[in-house]
């Protein structure tokens, strides 16, 4: 009888049943086999906890794509160990061979469960709900009793009553006056069971989808400085393997003006980064404040500031009295109260001479623990520029790439040092001019592209409905006989059994038996009770 | 604005008082165990026993009345706090540890007056006397929280940082608490489930077993612990009254099952939330951050207790020990992450 009873349970769900031991002959059964072992509920058991023992160590060795700088220490410190480790792959789990073999296995092993399961799922229902067996009062959520009413009538009002209450319901007459129903209600949970793996194919697919074709880029602008959306104006740009560039939406903004405010402490408490955008080069530009937690959304690309720092404005004359270089100059921060480095180069100063300047920027200038200079406050209170200038072959045409933001001095003459505050001018001993005007900001911006947003947030939705509905619907059934006593002709009493089913995970039935038996009842008060087993 | 100092202290003042509460909540639970089996023991007349049980009955009831006390004490401890930073109250871990023990107190307690949990446990629709034997054990690790929050992850009243500052904060930590305080009422559940399972099926006392395999290794069952053989059997028995007091192992799994098929829903809308606000704080959704993938791992471990549940071989015991695994985890994405491992969540308040 458990046997049945387990049978009538696993009934209410679509799950694979387990694989048998035995192995048949042949390739063909062999590679069956397989599929089913690879489909089945332990193998999805065992390729998840996989899954999350595989994470691990991607959580306690450093990561290449959270702190490069990390893993490169990593690597000097552990000369024989980092390699190997390397070679592993662990410094880079998520983007693992072994990795991706795990999570693919797995949804291979999904969509070959799902298939059969929504063929399963979709036949039962369409079917009738299966009929009342015969021993009922062997289930354990079973009641029985005795009524005046004519078997069909219980089964009428039970019918009635059942199929008010959104039950699918089932009348079947039987020989010998017999009446039935059979009912079963809440396929919702297998169906949201469903949903939610196949909301899970979906999302792998969004994923894939940004994977495949999306496209991101970072962008440094000063104050009064602008962007358009192409790629020779980005100072990174990581297009994906599929990516081609005219899906570069053509937008383009200009920074006016960037605010930070900072706590008496230095720590910072918001930024503000005000912008014009065109949507493209005919629109009218259109004012935004963009701020950490509040990116500008434009065709389908996302905008986001992710960094701030000093841009200085600087200008140049040569002894000849020409201005060799005018503009803001960029500096980059070094710790948290923005002492800054940057530098200028000026390739032909005029007369085949070259000038390079090399500085640290003090936003509040004070005194450090060590005596040296250094920023107090990250806000621009009392603003200080320590300038170094050298001469000799600044490299710039020696077909090596440089960096805009460093000068490699240990084959330059140094020609003297200063400090300049805003406004203020350095005569140099060859005749240039160098003129500190004054403090602007630059902000950064990452330009996103992510074209499988949409079917993320799509499965995300579905992933949280079918959740839902499968974790909290209950799938049940219920059945009713009504039986004319053996009493024969005279006796006109009927004996009805009721008894109904839960899947095993929910509370047992007999809450539910006990109050549907009572509403069946509740016309008929003559009716007498005889609780089941 | 800078927090009100004053308000701050009233607040920490209120907390200390939901703590004391608390713990003689659970001193109030134990002794209705202990009342019971005294009179249970005593034997005697109906009359006595039923005198014996009406006073464990009385220690019991005062359990509750002093865990609602505590309750009230704690909801007027984290609002206090929050009029006093002016923000919502869980912008660190201190602040945090005290929502998700007060969204564990509330589960309990939930539990302890809902009459279809009640059915459930004792058959019985009137009596909150079965789920009354889960409080000591749910008060206790609340105490250990609250108490840890107070002393090691104490934040001094103060403003959030700006990566929070965003109204994001209400709906993921939000989603993020509550299904952290359900699970650890679903971990004191499975705990006892496995007790109350090896109680069932004849076992000794885990205490037995542990000290029969530390004296042997290869072959615990064979060794013969001397003469504290026949003192670790009382126990045993002794055991037996707190393990009968307790619902049968197969409500117990039901009723972590239940708990969990609230807390797991939940838990994943706090992580898709997460990454939507990631989005937009971070220009990117997901990005394999510690506290990202632990929670990640949490969630898988879940699932493969729900998996488990369903599969064969797997039900019962093996799917409990998944699912205290996956609350492991949870604790390390909670504890280890926030205070050892550094990333871009970097909210604990701490230094
Ligand atoms: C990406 C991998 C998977 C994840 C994250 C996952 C997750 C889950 C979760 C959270 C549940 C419980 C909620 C619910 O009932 O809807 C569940 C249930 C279920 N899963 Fe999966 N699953 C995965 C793959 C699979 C695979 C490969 C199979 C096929 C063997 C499968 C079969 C089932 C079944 C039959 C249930 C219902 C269990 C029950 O009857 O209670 N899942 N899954």
């Amino acid at each position: 009888m458990t046997e049945t009873l387990s049978e009538e349970v696993a009934a209410l769900s679509t799950a694979p049943e387990p694989v048998s031991g035995r192995v048949a002959r042949g390739a063909g059964p062999h590679l069956r086999r397989l599929w089913r072992q690879l489909t089945s509920m332990r193998t999805a058991l065992l390729l998840l906890t996989l899954l999350a023992l595989a994470a691990i160590p991607g959580t306690f060795i450093p990561q290449r794509g959270l702190d490069p700088v990390k893993v490169d220490g990593f690597l000097r410190r552990h000369p024989h160990l980092g390699p190997l480790m390397n070679h592993l792959s662990l410094f880079d789990v998520f983007a693992a061979p072994w990795f991706a073999a795990i999570y693919l296995l797995l949804f291979v092993s999904l969509v070959g469960c799902l298939v059969p399961r929504i063929r399963l799922h979709a036949a039962a229902l369409r079917r009738r709900p299966p009929n009342a067996p015969r021993h009922l009062m062997r289930l354990p959520a079973s009641v029985q009793w005795e009524t005046e009413a004519a078997p069909d009538q219980v089964a009428a009002a039970a019918y009635q009553l059942l199929k008010s209450s959104r039950w699918r319901v089932d009348r079947r007459d039987e020989p010998d006056g017999v009446a039935t129903v059979a009912a079963e209600k809440g396929y919702l949970r297998e169906t949201g069971n469903l949903v939610f793996h196949v909301a899970l194919v979906v999302l792998l697919l969004g994923i894939a989808l940004t994977g495949l074709y999306g496209y991101k880029g970072t962008v440094l602008v000063s104050e009064r400085g602008g962007f358009a959306n192409a790629r020779e104006f980005y100072d990174v740009f990581e297009p994906s393997r599929l990516f081609s560039d005219s899906q570069l939406a053509p937008f383009s903004f200009t920074l006016q003006r960037f605010t930070a405010s900072y706590q008496p402490s230095g720590e910072p408490t918001s930024f503000h980064a005000y912008i014009a955008y065109r949507s493209s080069p005919s629109a009218a530009p259109v004012p935004f404040d963009m701020q950490v937690n509040h990116p500008l959304d434009v065709d389908g690309a996302k905008v986001f500031l992710v960094g701030h720092g000093y841009s200085l404005r600087i200008s140049v004359k040569n002894a000849a009295g020409q201005t060799v270089y005018n503009g803001d100059t960029p500096f980059l921060p070094d710790d948290s109260q923005f002492t800054s480095h940057g530098v200028v180069k000026i390739p032909n100063l005029g007369g085949g001479k070259q000038l390079g300047l090399t500085g640290f920027f003090y936003p509040t200038a004070g005194v450090g623990p060590t005596g040296a200079v250094t920023s107090i406050y990250p806000g621009p209170r009392q603003p200080l520029l320590s300038l170094a200038a050298w001469s000799g072959d600044l490299g710039a045409n020696s077909g090596v790439p440089q960096s805009v933001y460093s000068l490699p001095v240990a084959n330059l003459n140094n020609i003297g040092v200063t400090q300049l505050t805003p406004g203020k001018s350095w005569h140099l001993r060859d005749g240039a001019t160098v003129t500190f005007h004054g403090v602007d900001q630059w902000a950064t911006f990452q330009v996103a592209h992510e074209p499988g947003k949409r079917t993320l947030l799509a499965g995300a939705i579905f992933i949280i409905a079918g959740l839902l509905a499968s974790l909290r619907v209950r799938r049940r059934r219920f059945w009713l006989r009504a039986v004319p006593a053996a009493g024969g002709e005279s006796d006109r009493r009927t004996v009805v059994m009721a008894a109904g089913l839960a899947r095993s995970d929910a509370d047992g039935f007999s809450g539910e038996l006990e109050d549907l038996v009572g509403r069946i009842t509740a016309p008929d008060p003559g009716a007498i009770e005889r609780a089941g087993e | 604005m800078s927090a009100n100092l004053h308000l701050a202290h009233t607040s920490d003042v209120l907390l200390t008082w939901a703590v004391f509460l608390y713990a003689f909540a659970m001193l109030g639970y134990a002794a209705e165990f202990a009342a019971g089996r005294r009179a249970e023991a005593a034997g005697g007349g109906s009359e006595t026993v039923a005198r014996g049980a009406r006073r464990a009955a009385l220690f019991g009831r005062g359990a509750v009345v002093l865990t609602f006390g505590g309750w009230a004490f704690h909801i007027a401890a984290v609002t206090t706090r929050g009029v006093a930073v002016h923000r919502v109250p869980w912008g660190n871990m201190y602040e945090f540890s005290c929502m998700v023990t007060l969204v564990a107190v509330s589960v309990y307690l939930f539990l302890l007056t809902q009459p279809r949990v009640r059915a459930a446990v004792t058959g019985k629709q009137r009596t909150t006397e079965s789920v009354r034997c889960l409080g000591a054990f749910v008060m206790a690790p609340i105490i250990l929280y609250l108490g840890l929050a107070g002393t090691v992850l104490y934040a001094a009243p103060g403003p959030l940082v700006p990566a929070l500052n965003s109204y994001w904060i209400k709906i993921h930590v939000v989603a993020a608490i509550t299904a952290t305080g359900a699970f650890l009422v679903s971990g004191v559940i499975t705990v006892l489930y496995l007790l109350k399972d090896r109680y069932e099926r004849g076992l000794p006392p885990l205490r037995v077993a542990l000290l029969a395999r530390l004296r042997s290794p290869r072959n615990p069952a064979r060794v013969s612990l001397g003469p504290g053989t026949a003192a670790a059997v009382e126990m045993g028995a002794a055991r037996g009254g707190l393990m009968r007091a307790l619902p049968s192992a197969a409500v117990l799994d039901r009723l972590a099952y239940r708990v969990i098929t609230f807390a797991f829903p939940v838990w994943t809308f706090a992580i898709i939330a997460g990454a939507i606000w990631a989005e937009q704080a971070w220009s990117r959704y997901w990005g394999w951050d510690p506290k990202e993938t632990w929670s990640f791992i949490t969630w898988l471990g879940y699932a493969a207790y729900l998996h488990a549940r369903a599969t064969a071989g797997w039900r019962g015991r093996r799917a409990a020990t998944l699912s205290l695994i996956a609350f492991g985890a949870l604790m390390v994405d909670y504890y280890v992450v926030n205070t050892v491992i550094t990333g871009l969540h970097s909210y604990a308040g701490i230094s």
